[in-house]
């Protein structure tokens, strides 16, 4: 019955184009609703560990820079800032080569880039049971308070020096990927963000 | 017709257990080998493919009497996608961290055959009310198998169920369970267990 | 220097430690479907790893060109309609539909090409071409590739996208020329009877995955040699 028009496509797919039509109007209205909330959820993935990093630190008060690295990439930071707008310190997200797939980490250090606040794990593969301690509070507060004038070292006993890091036990080369990936950005880093302009607005007038 | 089409009734238990899309029709094996390690990421998929499945099957149905039989497939993996675009970003604004944990796996209800075989065998030749009874029996059927894989894993490899512990802390958590492998091993012993107690059935019978 | 050690990183990673099938288990189904005989396995593989390919050529230009966040094309319709410039132009929303019928038309398009041009190789895994479609390795890859199109600080090249492709088309044919390896001679064996066919074939898979998690800390270990080595 509706085969014989032979050639008129128009009548074969009208179907077709009717549900691209509604199914776009619906995704158009999807996307509107709710494109918002999810942009919100993944600024927060990073804001909200800002204020358990650096003590003080107001998350609605971040704010990103664009820093060039040493390496020539362009790298999204985030300044952290107090109540007073005053800045308190930096966040590094970067990443590297774990024991298995990629690490993604956030590096916090003070303001003038000469300890780390602190580090978290964004995302990581590591084996479950060894490697993924890293994602623990245990491993992280290894690196508060280590001064980034020298290259961390990951060493398997209690450490006796300010740059070494005690390794997990069972997962040496897990903890050396972490300590590497923090050494990297910040030999990467720091001349950058200490050549940053001074701070405008907020700090300026506090 | 020279055969009767199931009634909504028969539709919907059939999904449940005698034709499950998991245990017997292995279908749709990719999420249920890689969400399985724990209760709450199967959960959510057997939600989010429950919702895709649902939505398309009510949709396919009330168009059926428009279907031309070379554009339906186009026009049901058209219905499909849109609906899995609509379930992943509800996931991502409601359920950001589930989201993040499933990743690829809720884009990839698309091309579950689950949802694409039951457009075909049913939607598309049944009226609404038999297509709702079968897109529910089957989804729970298919909960059904997530969850009891996941139970497996679960409780095996954390010692914990929905995130509640349940095995003593004593207990070795298995990781082998939770990776890869463990997903493998509790599927095909499970599939096992079913068609050793099918055939049991068969036997009394 | 940097770039092809990363590239050589990303293949090992794709075709053994994160192999698609064990490790990610994409292509499911015709990893027990099709996987009774070593030459028809080996088919498949090659049938994969080439709609794979080039529908990862195809859905890279997709995304990099209009779907990712900001992308230059709808950017430059909107600017030119007299759209706020301030309004970042997000067609995301499309991505799932726009790949799986970037898909759907290369499958059909490989296998028109083909079957025209190379009649011996159509002969040889023409007909799992329209297998292929419903293959959740293809879109896999593809979901893969937009993934590392969002951040607009580390955007994939096109290199990078197809390496990635190549790479899980290579493991897939890897996973499934071995489970058809181990089956032929599965077949000659006492298996017993309820775990005939899926049962025993899922528990090989486990002990075949089990296998390739001793891959896991090979691209640490070749990162550090050629890191080493350019030194």
């Amino acid at each position: 019955m509706s085969g014989t028009s032979k050639g008129n496509y128009i009548t074969q797919a009208w179907l077709v184009i009717f549900l691209a039509v509604l199914y776009g109007g619906g995704l158009a209205a999807v996307q509107i609703a709710l494109s918002g909330k999810i942009a919100e959820n993944k600024r927060n993935e990073t804001y909200s560990v800002i204020p358990s990093l650096i003590d003080g630190a107001i998350k609605e008060n971040t704010v990103e820079t664009l820093v060039t690295g040493l390496n020539g990439k362009d790298i999204r930071i985030y300044e952290a800032c107090g109540g007073s707008g005053a800045r308190l310190g930096w966040i590094i997200p970067t990443g590297g080569q774990g024991f298995a797939d990629r690490i993604e980490v956030l590096i916090a250090v003070n303001a003038d880039v000469s300890t780390i606040a602190g580090i978290y794990v964004l995302d990581q593969k590591e084996t479950p049971g060894l490697g993924d301690y890293i994602t623990g509070q245990d491993f992280r507060s290894r690196f508060a308070g280590k001064p980034t004038g020298k290259k961390l070292v990951v060493v398997k006993s209690d450490p006796t020096a300010d740059n070494e890091i005690r390794a997990l036990t069972g997962a040496t080369i897990s903890s050396e990927s972490v300590s590497g990936i923090v050494n990297d950005a910040i030999a990467n880093l720091k001349e950058p963000i200490l050549n940053l302009p001074a701070k405008s607005g907020a700090s300026a007038s506090s | 017709m020279a055969q009767q089409e199931p009634s909504a009734i028969e539709r919907f238990i059939n999904g449940i257990l005698p034709e499950n899309p998991v245990y017997r029709q292995l279908l749709g094996m990719c999420p249920v080998l890689a969400v399985t390690n724990a209760m709450k990421p199967a959960m959510t998929m057997a939600a989010a493919t429950a919702f895709v499945l649902i939505c398309a099957n009510i949709m396919i149905s009330l168009i059926r009497g428009l279907l031309k039989p070379h554009l339906r497939i186009l026009i049901f993996t058209l219905t499909i996608a849109t609906f899995v675009t609509i379930a992943d970003k509800v996931l991502a604004a409601y359920m950001y961290q589930m989201s993040k944990q499933l990743g690829p796996y809720v884009p990839l209800i698309i091309v579950n055959c689950l949802i694409i075989s039951r457009c075909e065998i049913c939607s598309s030749k049944q009226g609404v009310g038999v297509a709702i009874a079968d897109a529910i029996g089957m989804s729970l059927g298919f909960a059904l198998a997530l969850a009891s894989i996941a139970t497996v894993r679960e409780v095996l490899g954390f010692g914990t169920w929905f995130g509640l512990r349940i095995l003593p802390e004593a207990w070795p958590n298995w990781g082998i369970m939770a990776l890869p492998p463990g997903a493998f091993l509790t599927l095909g012993i499970l599939l096992g267990i079913a068609e050793w107690v099918s055939s049991m059935k068969k036997q009394k019978a | 220097m940097e770039t092809i050690s990363n590239l050589i990183l990303l293949f090992i990673s794709a075709a053994l430690i994160n192999n698609f099938v064990l490790h990610y288990f994409v292509g499911i189904c015709p990893f027990l479907g099709v996987s009774r005989k070593v030459d028809t396995a080996f088919g498949m593989g090659c049938a994969v790893t080439f709609v794979i390919s080039i529908a990862a050529f195809l859905s890279w230009t997709f995304t990099y060109y209009i779907l990712r966040p900001a992308a230059p094309l709808p950017t430059w319709v909107w600017q030119a309609a007299g759209g706020d410039a301030a309004v970042q132009v997000d067609l995301g929303v499309l991505s799932y539909i726009v790949y799986i019928f970037v898909i759907a038309s290369s499958v059909q398009f490989v296998e028109m090409y083909v079957r025209k041009f190379f009649p011996p190789l159509y002969k040889s895994f023409g007909v799992y071409l329209p297998l292929i479609t419903t293959n959740c390795a293809i879109l896999f890859a593809c979901l893969e590739i937009m993934k590392h199109l969002q951040d607009p600080t580390k955007l994939w090249g096109l290199h990078e996208a197809l390496t990635l492709a190549i790479g899980g088309g290579v493991g897939f044919t890897i996973a499934i020329v071995l489970m058809a390896g181990i089956r032929t001679e599965l077949d000659l064996c006492d298996v017993p009877k309820p775990l005939k066919g899926a049962g025993i074939a899922l528990i090989v898979a486990g002990i075949l995955a089990m296998a390739f998690m001793g891959f896991a800390g090979v691209d640490k270990g070749l990162a550090i040699a050629i890191s080493s080595s350019a030194q």
